[in-house]
């Protein structure tokens, strides 16, 4: 590989990928604030936030705890050694949180109350008839799923689960001047969280902690209760270390293993106004610092709030459901594989509906002549029909194979189950690869035609998930393109552990080749810059933190290459900063739809190519991952493929642009015409099916068609 | 259906392969899936001499999953070979029965020769070039992993082959048993091969002037494609890999894996089997190599289809066989022509005999290497010549004879002279052996006189008519000594008839 210059790789010209990722939860907190969304959108936004805090901890967070103990001192790219990376996270962290509950109490819950929603904060606040009804049901439908648990000289600290909701409280023996003990009773997972009370005309709810509260001495009975919190912790109990840190990390805590301590605390979540003594109980049980103890004003565990948002019968405060429309290629009678014959097909996602790719798997599952279908899948919905169809198909005496990767975070005991499924149902199921996690999105269909093999692939750039391709933007290709077959159906051999093929005709691989690629792509326009040929990249992916990458990014931008950048989350460039990227711009579009599709462009002086893929630039994605990267060859579906990236930068009302110093800013839309992106794309797809439809209703027309018999 | 689907399996000598291929006489060979699996099996067949059970257990796992794969596909029918690894292990018989009781596959074990006949078709097959190359002087080059094969054509079939000792596994086994640096190294391969090369150089080259060489392996693809950096990956000159050949030679082992993107297997052997291509380049002062990219598989699919007749090939592979086995007699002096004569006669008795031999076309092909080669032994003594004859044919390569069929050819030709042992040779060989005699007989005055006859059946006589004005006698009695033993095999009497012409 090329070598990298010396002076692009000083840590000053990085960002800390954690803090990165923070900013973008800011970006999204901010969206919850703007109260130009409508008012239940805005609480869905305030939930992202908390979830996706929720996760950074349980993996960030922790993996860099397991640096600290494992007396890992090495710095990231930016030059924070991770005790520095926590510290400034810490701080970061404590300033988001505190900006979430503001806009929660200061912001949401007016707001909603004055549309007609009350949120009983304290269950001091019930009226006395909202009270009687709220004590009826907790005797009816709480109290039996409850466990008081006092902690006593003879009874230990009991174990809490991480992220469960608890309430710890003081007592004390009613008779007389007894110690003071401490309490808990965890907030049952089992029951909804959120409670609406329909005893008045008023929309009035309120959450089970409080209920459980108020109730408390129904469990103590004979103690008087002399304080009560919920709280919340979050521990370090992920068994696997994060992929995303470098070997020679993962060698050191392996070494290190006895030091790791595991399961300890590393967040407790507690009511600002706690009595002291619970604090002082639960710092000294759990041993947490004060750093990592968030006193929040408002209920804890935020996401709450994305059950409130399916609340019935405030549609009017959401955005109105956007409905995915059909791609005009598929809007006819012809079977899916004449449609796919008939050239390469773009789909873009949610926009265009996902059905196309269910049904292609489906069609090929009954079509006696499909020889066989081979998929990845990686977090696939529960009730699949994509899942149902393979199953069939090998039902049907296709040979069928399925890598199911089970190393998708957080539903591995999903996942396995309905690969057992399969497999029972005569499927060939590869359960991952060693040391390797596959994210690639292919299927591949072998079908026997009437003049020979015909391969029909689909190349995605998200998951075969038919729920989740309705909220995330993606991109899929449906082609059988000859080449494209070939190295499709080499992919899966090399997955099915056989050597790498003699040669790829255009698909491009990690961890082997895609790296090297990227590297040469960028390059390429550096060169084709610097001898005065037209050269410009355009990259929209998710993150963007891999060291190489952007010093290669900055290479071209001091050639002169014009880049522009949407990269959604993380972002480990500085953009704008002269003398080394003042040729760079990135934005970040946060919009109801998550931004998901990886597209490149390069210019190539004159001769673009463009590549979509699942691959972000990051390592794990570069160096840890089975990635495929794919080119759009089709002229009409390059255009396509520019028209998003067109639009996706002329977007001034989701778009925040990076700033030299590492905030972001919202386009300044002075003397513009408002463009948003995901608008914009919903529009344009309801257009061109419509266009379509209209084409083939008879009025228009003016040709009747008769319906012959079907014989 | 027009199309055919077929499966090549390849037992190789480091990887085990499977080409699932499409044939279809309106747009050829077309490989539809090819899987790889590298297996060390020379490794342990060069060691050892045998193959042991844990790589047996291996092999077959992975067979039993090509059979899958084949039945996925619904192949009509499928070729397995093996080449020098099974065939050089002392246990494979067992391991081939072995893979059949497991996987239900049934191995072929083939002769280099039949295994080299096999690539040279499928490059034949590959490109339209290839009979524009081949005019000017070529050279094929396969640098395996068990053997080298050095083939050399003239005008525009192919004259001999010769299958040189080492091949790159074998050298990387050499070298790891004596302790060298680098530069040590290189002299010590070259030295190897110098040894084997200059002998060839000697025998075959010097009234030939090679220009182009074809280069078939993975590894001189892979030099090939570097070369090359995108453009016509198939060629390269020899400047370029003059050039190629300097980067290799200077990288150490793990930046070779990241400059040629290959794995540690393959950078192992990258600089033997660049050595090799180096001094045979240097010796034969090619100035282009081509990379055709053919790998056995693909000529086990290009025999399949040509043997049903669903491809024709425009290169004549049989001319091939003749003329190396023509210029093998030239070697020995016996290239004349009575020998043109003789196999002339063979040829034309064969179609005579059709109806009453019940010989494959094949064996037409047998008979007239037998004819070419029955005399080479006079060369080594005149007195029981044929015994030499054998041995000479045993220890020669003939393109695209199996190891049988050259055991049958030899056969013949000993035959030709000793008695015939009923219990000894199959029918077959007595035969080819009948014919072969009488065809002999026929020319017994080295005067071609009966060049011009004609045969054909009439009742139960083999009738050899002739407008030759001259004396036949001798003929007459020599065709008399050996239509008994023509009879006997035929139930056919062989008759010489001389037509005066009024």
């Amino acid at each position: 590989m090329a070598e990298i210059d010396a002076r692009f790789v000083q840590p000053e010209n990085f960002v800390n990928r954690e803090l990165s990722w923070l900013e973008f939860d800011y970006r999204i907190l901010e969206e919850a604030r703007d109260k130009t969304i409508p008012l239940f959108e805005r609480l869905k936004f305030l939930s992202i936030t908390a979830s996706n805090l929720d996760e950074f901890f349980m993996v960030r967070v922790a993996s860099l705890k397991d640096m600290v103990h494992a007396g890992y001192t090495k710095p990231d790219m930016a030059g924070l050694k991770p005790e520095e990376q926590l510290a400034k996270i810490g701080e970061k962290t404590h300033d988001l949180v505190n900006l979430q509950y503001s806009t929660y109490t200061r912001s949401l819950v007016p707001a909603l109350k004055q549309n007609g929603l009350r949120i009983v904060g304290k269950h001091e606040d019930l009226t006395e008839a909202e009270g009687a009804w709220v004590d009826k049901f907790f005797q009816d439908n709480v109290y039996p799923v409850l466990t008081p648990m006092a902690v006593d000289s003879s009874r230990p600290f009991p174990l809490i689960y991480n992220k469960s909701l608890n309430i710890a409280a003081l007592i004390r023996k009613k008779d007389g001047e007894g110690e003071i003990d401490f309490a808990m009773v965890r907030v049952p997972a089992v029951l909804p969280r959120i409670v609406e009370i329909p005893v008045s005309e008023e929309r009035v709810v309120i959450l089970l902690e409080e209920i459980i509260e108020r109730n408390l001495p129904a469990l103590f009975s004979n103690c008087d209760i002399i304080a009560a919190h919920p709280f919340r912790i979050m521990r370090n109990a992920d068994l696997s270390i994060d992929e995303e840190e470098a070997e020679d990390l993962l060698k050191e805590i392996e070494k290190l293993l006895k030091r790791r301590q595991w399961g300890e605390a590393i967040r407790l979540e507690i009511e600002d106004n706690t009595d002291k003594r619970i604090l002082k109980r639960l710092k000294k049980e759990l041993k947490i610092q004060n750093p990592d103890i968030y006193q929040v004003n408002g209920p804890l565990d935020l996401t709450f709030l994305m059950k409130m948002y399916g609340l019935p019968d405030f549609d009017h405060l959401k955005v109105k459901p956007y409905h995915p429309q059909p791609n005009p290629a598929f809007m006819n009678d012809d079977d899916i594989f004449a449609n796919i014959r008939k050239g390469d097909i773009l789909l873009h996602h949610p926009y265009e509906s996902f059905d196309p790719v269910v049904k292609f798997i489906q069609t090929a599952a009954r079509d006696p002549e499909v020889l066989a279908i081979k998929q990845t899948l990686y977090r696939v919905s529960g009730n699949s029909p994509i899942v149902a169809a393979l199953a069939a198909a090998a039902d049907n005496g296709k040979q069928v194979s399925v890598l199911v990767e089970l190393k998708a975070r957080f539903d591995e005991e999903n996942n396995i189950n309905w690969a057992k499924m399969l497999e029972k149902a005569g499927c060939h199921v590869i359960y991952g690869l060693v040391g390797l996690k596959t994210h690639s999105k292919i299927t591949l269909v072998v079908r026997q035609e009437e003049d020979g093999i015909r391969r029909y692939v689909h190349l995605g750039t998200g998951n075969y998930n038919d729920s989740t391709a309705k909220l995330y933007t993606d991109c899929g290709l449906l082609t059988c393109h000859p080449q494209i077959g070939e190295d499709a159906t080499a992919v899966f051999n090399m997955l099915s552990g056989y050597s790498e093929p003699l040669h790829w005709n255009h698909l491009v691989v990690a961890p082997i080749w895609l790296r090297k690629r990227f590297i040469r792509l960028i390059e390429r326009e550096a060169h084709h810059a610097s001898t005065g040929r037209p050269a410009r990249i355009i990259a929209k992916v998710n993150s963007l933190c891999d060291r190489d990458i952007i010093a290669k990014l900055y290479e071209a931008s001091c050639a002169g290459v014009k880049i522009d950048l949407i990269v959604r989350g993380i972002c480990g460039l500085r953009a704008g900063v002269p003398g080394l990227s003042e040729n760079i711009t990135v934005r970040s579009i946060v919009g109801n739809f998550l931004e998901h599709c990886r597209i490149f462009y390069f210019e190539n002086n004159g001769m673009p190519e463009y590549y979509m893929g699942s691959a972000d630039w990051m390592p794990r994605n570069l160096d840890r991952r089975v990635e495929i990267v794919f080119p759009i060859l089709d002229v009409e579906l390059q255009q396509k493929a520019m028209h998003i990236l067109e639009v996706q930068l002329e977007d001034n009302l989701k778009a925040h642009i990076l700033q030299p110093d590492g905030s972001y800013v919202k386009v300044d839309r002075r003397g513009k015409m408002p463009v948003g992106a995901q608008d914009t794309f919903c529009g344009e797809a309801v257009l061109a099916a419509k266009k379509v439809e209209d084409l083939k209703d008879p009025v228009n027309t003016r040709v009747f068609v008769p319906v012959e018999s079907p014989n | 259906m027009a199309n055919h689907l077929f499966a090549a399996i390849d037992v190789g000598s480091f990887e085990l392969e499977l080409g699932i291929y499409e044939i279809s006489p309106k747009s050829g060979i077309r490989q539809i899936d090819h899987l790889r699996h590298v297996i060390a099996l020379g490794r342990e067949t060069y060691h050892t001499g045998k193959i042991s059970y844990r790589l047996v257990d291996e092999m077959c796992r992975v067979l039993e999953d090509f059979s899958k794969v084949m039945k996925g596909y619904r192949v009509e029918d499928y070729w397995a070979c093996a080449t020098s690894a099974m065939r050089e292990a002392v246990n494979n018989q067992i391991i081939l029965d072995q893979i059949e009781v497991r996987t239900g596959i049934k191995v072929q074990i083939i002769s280099n020769s039949e295994q080299r006949f096999l690539s040279y078709k499928a490059i034949a097959m590959k490109a339209s070039e290839f009979e524009k190359i081949i005019q000017k002087g070529t050279a094929i080059a396969d640098v395996g992993f068990g053997s080298t094969q050095l083939s050399l054509f003239d005008k525009d079939s192919l004259v001999t082959t010769q299958n040189i000792v080492p091949g790159v596994l074998k050298i990387r086994d050499i070298l790891s048993t004596i302790q060298v640096n680098k530069t040590q190294e290189k002299s010590v391969v070259e030295e190897i091969i110098d040894h084997e090369l200059i002998k060839f150089k000697k025998l075959y080259l010097r009234d030939r002037d090679i220009k182009h060489l074809i280069g078939v392996g993975d590894t001189i693809m892979i030099l090939v494609r570097k070369a090359s950096e995108g453009d016509a990956p198939d060629r390269m000159t020899r400047e370029q890999f003059n050039q190629v050949y300097d980067q290799l030679m200077s990288l150490s082992a793990s930046q070779i894996e990241d400059t040629f993107g290959v794995n540690e297997g393959f950078a192992s052997i990258l600089i033997p089997s660049a050595i090799i291509y180096n001094r045979i380049l240097q010796m034969t002062g090619a100035e282009m190599v081509w990379t055709p990219g053919i790998r056995l598989c693909d000529g086990v699919v290009t025999e399949y289809a040509q043997q049903n007749r669903w491809l024709k090939f425009t290169h004549d592979f049989e001319e091939d066989m003749l003329a190396a086995a023509r210029n093998t007699a030239k070697r020995y002096r016996c290239g004349n022509a009575h020998v043109l004569c003789v196999e002339n006669m063979a040829a034309r008795m064969f179609d005579a005999m059709k109806k009453y031999h019940g010989l494959a076309q094949r064996d037409r092909i047998l008979l007239r290497i037998a004819a070419i080669l029955y005399g080479c032994g006079k060369y080594v003594t005149m007195r029981n010549f044929a015994d030499c004859s054998y041995n000479i044919i045993m220890s020669t390569e003939i393109i695209g004879l199996s190891q049988n069929e050259r055991e049958l050819v030899a056969n013949v030709v000993r035959h030709y002279q000793d008695e015939y042992e009923y219990d000894e040779a199959d029918i077959r060989t007595a035969k080819l052996t009948a014919m072969l005699r009488l065809a002999v007989a026929l020319d017994v005055s080295y005067k071609q006189k009966l060049a011009g006859c004609r045969m054909g059946v009439r009742g139960d006589n083999l009738v050899i008519s002739t407008e030759y004005p001259g004396d036949l006698s001798l003929e007459a009695m020599t065709v008399g000594v050996c239509a008994g033993f023509f009879e006997e095999i035929f139930g056919i009497q062989p008759m010489l008839k001389q037509k005066r012409r009024v």
